[in-house]
């Protein structure tokens, strides 16, 4: 619980040593300035007490003797620590002792007028010598340095000792306070940390202290996005479990029907078509690995300058071998001069590949498919797939990039999944997958927004 | 036994309608929602199988059209969904049943068989009519216990029959249920299974009303 990353503890440590610091500065102050204020309050005694002596002693210097002994008699107790006893010598201005205190020092009495502390090995004693205006008269009143301290020190004491007290309380209630502030926190965190994994529910608002909202509301807005990814995760491994269902219910029905049939060529048509079935559940299979390893991807593997007439003629070449009886003619109007592109040479050729074989699989026999580079604005460039067929209904287009979307009337079969790859390898390249039924009769898929990586153009970011 | 299958995958489609011709039914193909709201119209089937994920109009709109329009086919849902909703709304559509892709042939076999029969209004799953028996579920037919050997044509022409006890079928009535589209018919092909069947069954088990059509013989 307890360390630097703790801020319930770093508040405590923070607050508590500013408070004691504090506390130490206003004891030091208040203690020198307790002490001072007593320190001239006894000065001030001195002085009246000395003035006072001086006009006795300008009445009745002749009858002085008794005076010592009269006052001696009420002093008050020794023992009052503030009230540290005055001695007094009463004398006349040549410095002849009239009368003194029983406890006055051996003080010379002809010193200047006005405060003085004169610090002798027995005893040092604060004190003060008053002249009679016609310099008749003199008297010194004198304290004992020491008991004067002790006074002052008391006077002092006592003014510190409250902070004393309040100050423990003080930490402790900054502390229920910090502890108490900080409780919303950790009931976000238990909060939090009770839920199970599949509990992506907004964290609760209500309590929560406003430092604290945002982080909330991105936490929820985090919770929000996994949630979605989460869902279409879920959406796509049930969709593609169930996009399986009918190449195995394929295979399942036929299987049967080859076992139930007495006939022996329906029996090895049946077989024929189970192979068949297997051939689609394999392709979807792969369809659906290449998906997913595309999904986890947010920028391109391994982006290279390439030819875009290579990769259109060798994907062509492709497309030719695998289809020996094609009825479509299937042709490139590239020129010798094609720009290069950056992309991924692997990526890039399956996308076409897709949009060549939607092209054969919805065009009638006799149609012609035509791939074509185009130029975009800002240097960009398209590649595009045209054929001549019957187009695509124009409430299909929007959702053609969805997966397991299928066009109708296919006169073979697809995954549903091929242009959601295109629509994902165009993503990672930058670019967008376009479609539209061409107002000539006929339809247009396109690759576009490829990043020119001309030979004579710096590759950018390369 | 004329069945209208809605099948838009080629493999499952082929495989659906090799097995239901194994067991004489004559099949209807066709791969999308409007090819079968139009062939429900044009046609009277024993029963359709219809897929629910159809490209264009889905099985579910298929199914409830067909059933704002008044029509009774028994209808079996073959659905790639499996959860209670799925199934809750192919049935709450008007399907009268359905089944999980994949499915086993047989069970297909005995599912059909079943819808046709509760919708002839009968709970027995065997045909009979003056001793003669025909179970649909073994294709067997027996004539007061003795088996009755039947080619795939006269089976359809006899359960045809046996299912319609108190109806006479015309010519053309019997000819659609045997056949399917693009199957060939001679002209006067019903003329000569009935002639096979009074020939194994007896002469007066099918009476002809002429003009009309063909009828079960009276019991007696």
């Amino acid at each position: 619980m307890a360390g630097t990353a703790s801020l319930r503890w770093r508040l405590l440590a923070a607050v508590s040593v500013a408070v004691l610091l504090l506390w130490l500065l206003t004891a030091w102050f208040s203690y020198t300035k307790a002490q001072h204020e007593a320190e001239e309050l006894m000065d001030g005694n001195l002085a009246q007490t000395g003035r006072l002596l001086l006009a006795i002693t300008q009445d009745n210097e002749d009858d002085l003797g008794e005076l010592a002994g009269r006052l001696a008699t009420v002093r008050g107790a020794a023992d009052n620590v503030y009230e540290p006893p005055l001695e007094f010598q009463l004398c006349l201005g040549d410095g002849t002792i009239l009368a003194r205190s029983i406890g006055a020092p051996d003080l010379p009495v002809l010193g200047v007028p006005g405060y003085s502390d004169i610090l002798r090995k027995d005893g040092s004693w604060r004190v003060l010598n008053v002249v009679s205006g016609d310099g008749r008269h003199r008297v010194q009143v004198s304290q004992s340095i020491g008991l004067r301290d002790r006074a002052a020190l008391e006077v002092a004491g006592q003014t510190v000792l409250p902070l004393a007290i309040i100050t423990p309380v003080l930490l402790l209630l900054i502390y229920v306070s910090v502890v108490k502030a900080l409780d919303p926190l950790n009931r976000l965190a238990r909060d939090v940390a009770s839920r199970s994994a599949d509990n992506l529910a907004a964290l609760s608002r209500e309590d929560v202290p406003n430092e604290v909202g945002p982080l909330v509301a991105a936490i929820n807005r985090l919770l929000l996005r996994v949630a979605r990814a989460l869902d279409n995760e879920r959406r796509f491994t049930s969709d593609a479990a169930h996009e399986l269902r009918t190449p195995l219910a394929a295979i399942k029905v036929q299987t049967q029907v080859a076992r139930l049939s007495r006939d022996a060529a329906q029996t090895t048509r049946a077989l024929g078509q189970i192979e068949s079935g297997v051939d689609r559940a394999t392709r979807l299979v792969e369809q659906l690995l290449r998906l997913a390893r595309l999904d986890p991807l947010n920028v391109l593997p391994n982006p290279q300058p390439l030819d875009l007439l290579p990769l259109v003629e060798g994907t062509l070449a492709n497309v030719l071998a695998a289809n020996p009886a094609l009825t479509q003619t299937v042709r490139h109007e590239l020129p010798q001069s094609a720009p290069r592109v950056f992309g991924d040479a692997d990526l890039l050729g399956i996308a076409l590949r897709n949009l060549i074989d939607n092209a054969i699989r919805y065009t009638p026999a006799g149609s012609t498919i035509v791939i074509r580079q185009e130029d975009e604005e800002g240097g960009r460039v398209c590649l595009s797939v045209q054929d001549d067929g019957p187009g695509v209904p124009d409430e299909l287009i929007a959702r053609l990039g969805e997966r397991f979307v299928r066009g109708r009337d296919a006169l073979a079969e697809g995954s549903g999944l091929g242009l959601a790859i295109v629509s994902r390898i165009m993503e990672l390249h930058g670019g967008h997958f376009s479609a539209r039924n061409l107002a000539t009769g006929g339809f247009a898929a396109r690759l576009c927004g490829l990043v020119r990586a001309d030979r004579d153009a710096a590759p950018a970011g390369a | 036994m004329r069945i209208l299958l809605v099948e838009d995958d080629a493999l499952l489609g082929d495989g659906i309608r090799a097995g239901l011709e194994l067991d004489a039914y004559a099949v209807d193909w066709v791969r999308n929602g409007e090819q079968a709201l139009h062939a429900l119209a044009g046609h009277s089937y024993e029963a359709c199988i219809l897929d629910l994920g159809l490209p264009g109009k889905d099985g579910v709109a298929v199914l409830k059209e067909t059933r704002r329009a008044g029509d009774r086919t028994p209808v079996l849902v073959l659905t790639a969904r499996d959860t209670r909703e799925d199934k809750i709304g192919g049935l709450d559509a008007g399907a009268d049943d359905y089944l999980t892709k994949p499915f086993d042939l047989g069970e297909l076999q005995a599912r059909l068989r079943a819808l046709i029969r509760r919708a002839s209004g009968s709970a027995r799953p065997v045909l009979e009519h003056r001793g003669v028996v025909l179970d649909p579920s073994t294709k067997r037919v027996t004539a007061d216990g003795c088996e009755v050997m039947l080619s795939a044509r006269e089976y359809a022409l006899l359960h045809d029959l046996l299912s319609h006890p108190n109806h006479i079928r015309s010519r053309a009535q019997l000819e659609e249920s045997l056949y399917a589209w693009g199957d060939e018919t001679g002209s006067n092909t019903v003329e000569v299974y009935i002639h096979h069947l009074r020939k194994k069954l007896g002469a007066d088990f099918i009476r002809t009303v002429r003009g009309l059509g063909y009828q079960l013989g009276g019991e007696g």
